[in-house]
C-alpha cells in the first residue's frame, strides 16, 4: 500500500473526521484530527489499515495548544496522526484499549506536559522522580530550570 | 506466601537505570511493574537550547553502545529539514560505520548472552572477536566509543586505499571467528538447553506490544526499518532480514548470529562499491520552519526521532526514543511466570546494555517487610544451581 492509496482509504473511511492529511515526503503521511475522534481514527487505522505498531508519541507545546502526534509505522509506510488540546483544559483519551504497547509513552506525557489521559490502565509517574513538585511539566515552553545557588561547607557565603 | 523482589535502579554502567520490581509465588514470577527515570537527563530540553550542530553531539551521548545510531538518526532527519543532500561517499561511510557498530553491538550482546547462560569462554571468545571492529572503528575515527564521524551534510573523516584493505582482511578474520558461533549450538547442547523456552513473547504480544529490532524478529515478524523504510544506502545494497520462529532467548540469540553475518556482507559491499568525491557538502545554520519523522534500525531496534524546526539555527523540539523503551512492556510478558533464575538471562535477552551486570537485588520478604540484599552474581550462581538439577530439554534445537 503506498502514500497515495492510504490518504485515499483513510479519507475514504473516516470521512469529515479528517481534519488534515498530507503526504510531505516518501512514505511519510500526517494525518489530523479532532481530539473526540481520536479513538474512532486510532480503530480504524488499526483494524482497516493496518498499522498496529505504534513507534511512540511525540507531545509538542505550540503556546495555545498542546499537539499530540502518534507515530504509526507498518511495512512500507508510516503514519503520523496528529491532535490538538487546548492548554486550558489538557486532557485526551488513552489509546491503549485500542494499542496496548502505548502505555509507556503516554506515562511519558503526563509527566513532562501535564496532559491527563482519560482512563489510561496506569496513571503512576514514569520519568520524573517521586518527590518532583506538583505542577511543574519540563517540556512546557515556559518551564525553565533555575539551578539552586551553589552552597560551598564551611565556606564563604 | 508472595515477596516482591526490586531489581535495580542504580548501576552506573547502565544506560537506562531501571527498577523492576517483581512479586514471586514461590520461585516463580507472578507480577512485574517497572519504573523508569533514574537517570533521565533532560536531553530533549536540552536540545531545545543548543544549535543544529552541537545537537549531533548531544544525540551521540545518548547511549554509549549504539552512540552512531542517535547521532546518525538525528543527522539525517536536519538533513531532510535543511534540504541538504550528503554525497555518496558520505553516506557510504557513515551506513559503514552503522554496520561496524551493529557488529561490535552484538558481538557484546552475543557474549552477555553466554556469560548470562553461564557459558563464559563464548563471553571470552566474542568479547576478543569484538576488539577487531572496535580496533577498525578507531582505525576510522579515531575513537573506540563515540566515533563522532557524522556532521551536517556528511560525515567528518575519510578512509583510504590501505584502510580500506585492512578493513577487508580483518573481516576475514571476523567471519571465520563467527562461523564459531554457528557451530556453537551443535557442539554445545547445554547452552541450547539453557536459552530454549526461556522468557516466551508470543508473536499477538509481540504485535500488540509494539516490540522492536531482534526482540520482535525472534518472534517470527519480519520487522526491520532497513527493509520497510529504507534509508541511506539500503535501497541498494542487498541483505535480508533474520528471523527466527522460537519466541525465546534462543531465538534472540539466533537472530543476532544470523544479522552478524548479513552486516559482514553489507560492510563488504559497502566497501567495494564505495564511491569517489568529496565526503561532506556545507550545510546552513538554519533550518526552514518543518517537521521530520527520521527512522533508523539500531541494532537494538527501531530508533525513531521527530524533530520540528522553526526557523532558528535551534531546533523547537527533538523528540528520541530508544529502542529499549519500546521493549520495556514486552519485557514484562516475558518475565510473567518465569522463574527468578532467569531473570538475568531475559532482561539481558532485549540488550538493555546490562553487560556490567554486578547489580544489587534486594529480596523483600513479604510479610515482615525484611530486605537481604544479594548481588547478582549470587543470583546467576542460583540460576546454575538450578539449571544444574534441571532436566535437559532434549528437544531444543539448534537451527543451523
Amino acid at each position: 500500500m503506498n502514500d497515495v492509496e492510504i490518504i485515499e482509504k483513510t479519507k475514504a473511511l473516516l470521512g469529515d473526521k479528517v481534519l488534515e492529511i498530507s503526504n510531505p515526503a516518501l512514505r511519510r503521511v500526517f494525518l489530523k484530527v479532532d481530539p473526540k475522534n481520536l479513538i474512532p481514527a486510532v480503530e480504524v487505522l488499526k483494524n482497516s489499515l493496518g498499522f498496529i505498531y505504534v513507534a511512540t508519541i511525540s507531545g509538542l507545546d505550540s503556546g495555545e495548544n498542546f499537539e499530540i502526534i502518534y507515530h504509526f509505522a507498518k511495512p512500507g509506510s508510516q503514519l503520523n496522526l496528529r491532535t490538538l488540546v487546548p492548554k486550558a483544559h489538557p486532557h485526551v483519551e488513552s489509546i491503549c484499549a485500542v494499542i496496548p504497547g502505548a502505555i509507556l509513552y503516554e506515562r511519558e506525557l503526563q509527566d513532562m506536559f501535564g496532559l491527563v489521559v482519560d482512563h489510561i490502565p496506569d496513571p503512576r509517574r514514569l520519568v520524573l522522580p517521586d518527590d518532583w513538585p506538583e505542577g511543574n511539566y519540563p517540556l512546557r515552553k515556559d518551564w525553565k530550570y533555575e539551578r539552586p545557588p551553589e552552597k560551598i561547607p564551611g565556606g564563604k557565603s | 506466601m508472595k515477596f516482591t523482589v526490586p531489581i535495580g535502579p542504580q548501576h552506573p554502567a547502565l544506560k537506562e537505570p531501571i527498577s523492576l520490581r517483581m512479586t514471586l509465588e514461590g520461585e516463580v514470577i507472578r507480577g512485574v511493574d517497572i519504573r523508569l527515570g533514574y537517570n533521565h537527563r533532560g536531553l530533549e530540553k536540552l536540545a531545545e537550547e543548543k544549535t543544529w550542530l552541537q545537537n549531533i553531539y548531544v544525540t551521540e551521548r545518548i547511549c554509549g553502545i549504539c552512540s552512531h545510531s542517535h547521532a546518525t538518526c538525528y543527522t539525517q532527519g536536519v538533513e531532510k529539514l535543511m534540504e541538504v543532500e550528503p554525497p555518496k561517499r558520505g553516506i557510504s561511510l557513515r551506513f559503514l560505520v552503522a554496520e561496524l557498530e551493529r557488529v561490535h553491538s552484538h558481538l557484546l550482546w552475543l557474549g552477555v548472552a553466554g556469560h548470562e547462560a553461564g557459558f563464559d569462554t563464548f563471553f571470552m571468545y566474542t568479547w576478543r572477536d569484538r576488539e577487531v571492529v572496535m580496533d577498525i572503528l578507531e582505525m576510522i575515527s579515531g575513537n573506540r566509543v563515540h566515533y563522532a564521524i557524522n556532521t551536517l551534510g556528511g560525515v567528518r573523516r575519510d578512509i583510504d586505499e590501505l584502510q580500506k584493505k585492512k578493513i577487508l582482511d580483518s573481516l576475514g578474520i571476523l567471519r571465520r571467528r563467527s562461523e564459531y558461533y554457528f557451530k556453537i549450538g551443535a557442539s554445545e547442547p547445554s547452552f541450547v538447553a539453557r536459552i530454549a523456552g526461556v522468557g516466551p513473547l508470543s508473536k499477538a504480544d509481540a504485535l500488540a506490544l509494539c516490540a522492536v529490532g531482534p526482540t520482535a524478529r525472534a518472534s517470527d515478524i519480519p520487522q526491520d526499518v532497513r527493509k520497510d523504510d529504507p534509508y541511506g544506502v539500503y535501497a541498494e545494497v542487498p541483505f535480508e532480514v533474520a528471523t527466527a520462529t522460537t519466541c525465546d532467548v534462543l531465538g534472540r540469540v539466533v537472530v543476532r548470529v544470523k544479522e552478524l553475518m548479513q552486516s559482514y556482507n553489507i560492510i563488504e559491499f559497502l566497501l567495494k562499491n564505495l564511491p569517489d568525491g568529496p565526503v561532506a557538502v556545507r550545510a546552513p545554520r538554519r533550518a526552514k520552519p518543518n517537521e521530520v519523522v527520521s527512522r533508523y534500525e539500531a541494532p537494538r531496534g527501531e530508533n525513531i526521532h521527530y524533530i520540528k524546526s522553526n526557523g532558528s539555527d535551534k531546533p523547537e523540539r527533538l523528540k528520541v526514543r530508544a529502542p529499549t523503551l519500546a521493549n520495556y512492556p514486552a519485557t514484562v510478558v516475558m518475565l510473567k511466570d518465569g522463574y527468578i533464575a532467569d531473570i538475568p538471562l531475559i532482561f539481558a535477552a532485549i540488550d538493555p546494555c546490562i553487560c556490567c551486570a554486578e547489580r544489587t537485588v534486594a529480596l523483600v520478604d513479604g510479610r515482615s517487610g525484611q530486605e537481604s540484599v544479594v548481588l547478582m552474581s549470587e543470583l546467576r550462581r542460583k540460576a546454575r544451581e538450578r539449571w544444574k538439577k534441571a532436566p535437559p530439554k532434549k528437544d531444543a534445537v539448534w537451527p543451523f
